[in-house]
């Protein structure tokens, strides 16, 4: 699916191909567009705006499989990858296992940065399904929260964890 | 905001085109410092060569004497690597501390040392490893010492167009110790930090090497200090050493701390490096 060169077409856009959400995209960017503008833009505003300089961790996506600041990374490197935002974990109807969690713990106040935090729970619990709490502190590192003050988080991903393995 | 981004897939293909484009061009791997600067204004360049997916860049192996880890390198690839742990531990000891876990899927170890900050965690190992880097332009090869180039924040020493091909540790016995701090416990830049690399033979300290970020304008090393501790009993050495260090280094007081601090700081990192031996 990858490209050579991505150069400008008469509009001043490129066109990327990538997989958002399991659906197959061809869009055209700005250069200077970030991901995170890319994916708003396509109406997934279930990711957040915060900082915009990487610092709050709250524009988290997937990106082939590891959880990556949406806001620092430049739409056109996803060409030719696959991308999951919030979107593409569960719905009102249908929660995720760690959407439930989050609820069930009480980790969800303002909400601003839950997003953020089941991404990147959700990039940890693919990779290590029973974590420990200084691994789930580690894979958090990167996700303010001005709420709740970070012990509900780790209560609700042993919950998540606990809840996929059924 | 650029006009082209030029994807590379092998040095050879990047050499042939680039000379070609419009000269205000730079390389790009992960993007994020580059995005940032593009956003704060601060980038102007009209062509973004894309280097992030040139195999050679993203090899880590073993060369001989040496190990080679190309630039495109993700830093959280560090953590986990065989090769780096058994050779290089303190890179992949920098890693936990290095910004937050989705920065370290994105971020290159090249692009950590391109942008030249007195407080790059992978600099710091580098130093401390007695890294060279290897630079090439044009398919010619040079290889210099990690530091040699670094000259102040965002200045780096590099002819146009020329390309961080990686970096060559060689296979050396030593153990490591990377200590940071920041305001936070973690996912934050350095108000100081130090990397040492060093060997125990009888009791006495073999092949020592020190570096410290945040003291200076870039990353450096503390050479007398590593001399004195030269065949020294750590923990015996320790006061000397600790007072040498001091005076080795002019710290600016700036947003993140001061100058008094960090030379406390780092002092009382050697001492608890020294202890820990």
């Amino acid at each position: 699916m990858k490209k050579k060169e991505l150069s400008l077409d008469k509009d001043g856009k490129f066109d990327i191909s990538f997989v958002l959400n399991a659906k197959e995209l061809k869009v055209k960017i700005s250069g200077d567009e970030t991901l995170l503008e890319l994916i708003r833009r396509l109406g997934y505003k279930g990711t957040k705006k915060g900082c915009d300089t990487g610092d709050c961790g709250s524009c988290t996506v997937i990106v082939n499989k590891k959880a990556t600041l949406s806001c620092i990374i430049p739409a056109f490197l996803v060409d030719g990858c696959e991308v999951t935002t919030i979107e593409g974990i569960g719905s009102i109807s249908n929660p995720h296992p760690i959407q439930e969690a989050f609820v069930e713990a009480g980790a969800v106040q303002c909400g601003y940065c839950v997003p953020g935090m089941i991404m990147s729970t959700k990039a940890l619990l693919d990779e290590n399904g029973s974590p420990s709490d200084e691994e789930i502190k580690h894979a958090l590192d990167g996700n303010l929260c001005r709420c709740t003050g970070y012990v509900k988080q780790i209560e609700a991903v042993n919950i998540a964890s606990k809840k996929i393995k059924k | 905001m650029p006009e082209y981004i030029e994807k590379y897939y092998t040095l050879k293909d990047l050499w042939k085109s680039v000379k070609k484009l419009p000269s205000d061009r730079k390389y790009l791997a992960g993007g994020t410092d580059l995005v940032i600067s593009l956003s704060c204004g601060n980038d102007k360049s009209s062509v973004w060569l894309d280097i992030s997916d040139i195999d050679r860049l993203k090899e880590i192996k073993e060369d001989g004497k040496n190990i080679f880890i190309g630039a495109a390198v993700k830093i959280s690839e560090l953590e986990s690597n065989p090769l780096i742990k058994k050779w290089a531990s303190a890179l992949s000891e920098c890693v936990k501390y290095y910004a937050s876990p989705s920065i370290r899927n994105t971020a290159t170890l090249g692009g950590n040392y391109a942008n030249a900050s007195p407080c790059a965690d992978g600099v710091l190992a580098l130093a401390a490893l007695r890294a060279k880097v290897m630079l090439n332009l044009y398919d010619k090869r040079r290889v210099v010492d990690i530091l040699s180039i670094v000259k102040g924040p965002k200045k780096i020493d590099l002819k146009k167009d020329e390309l961080i091909e990686g970096f060559i540790v060689s296979k050396e016995e030593r153990k490591s110790i990377f200590m940071k701090m920041m305001h936070r416990k973690r996912f934050g830049i350095a108000k100081a930090g130090l990397c040492m690399c060093y060997k125990l033979e009888k009791g006495k300290l073999r092949d020592v090497s020190i570096s410290l970020s945040s003291v200076a304008p870039s990353v450096v090393r503390a050479k007398k200090t590593e001399e004195y501790l030269e065949g020294k009993n750590p923990s015996k050495a320790q006061t000397k050493a600790c007072q040498l260090i001091r005076e080795e280094i002019s710290p600016l007081t700036d947003i993140r701390s001061t100058s008094d601090y960090r030379m406390r700081i780092v002092s009382v990192f050697l001492s608890r490096a020294l202890c820990s031996i």
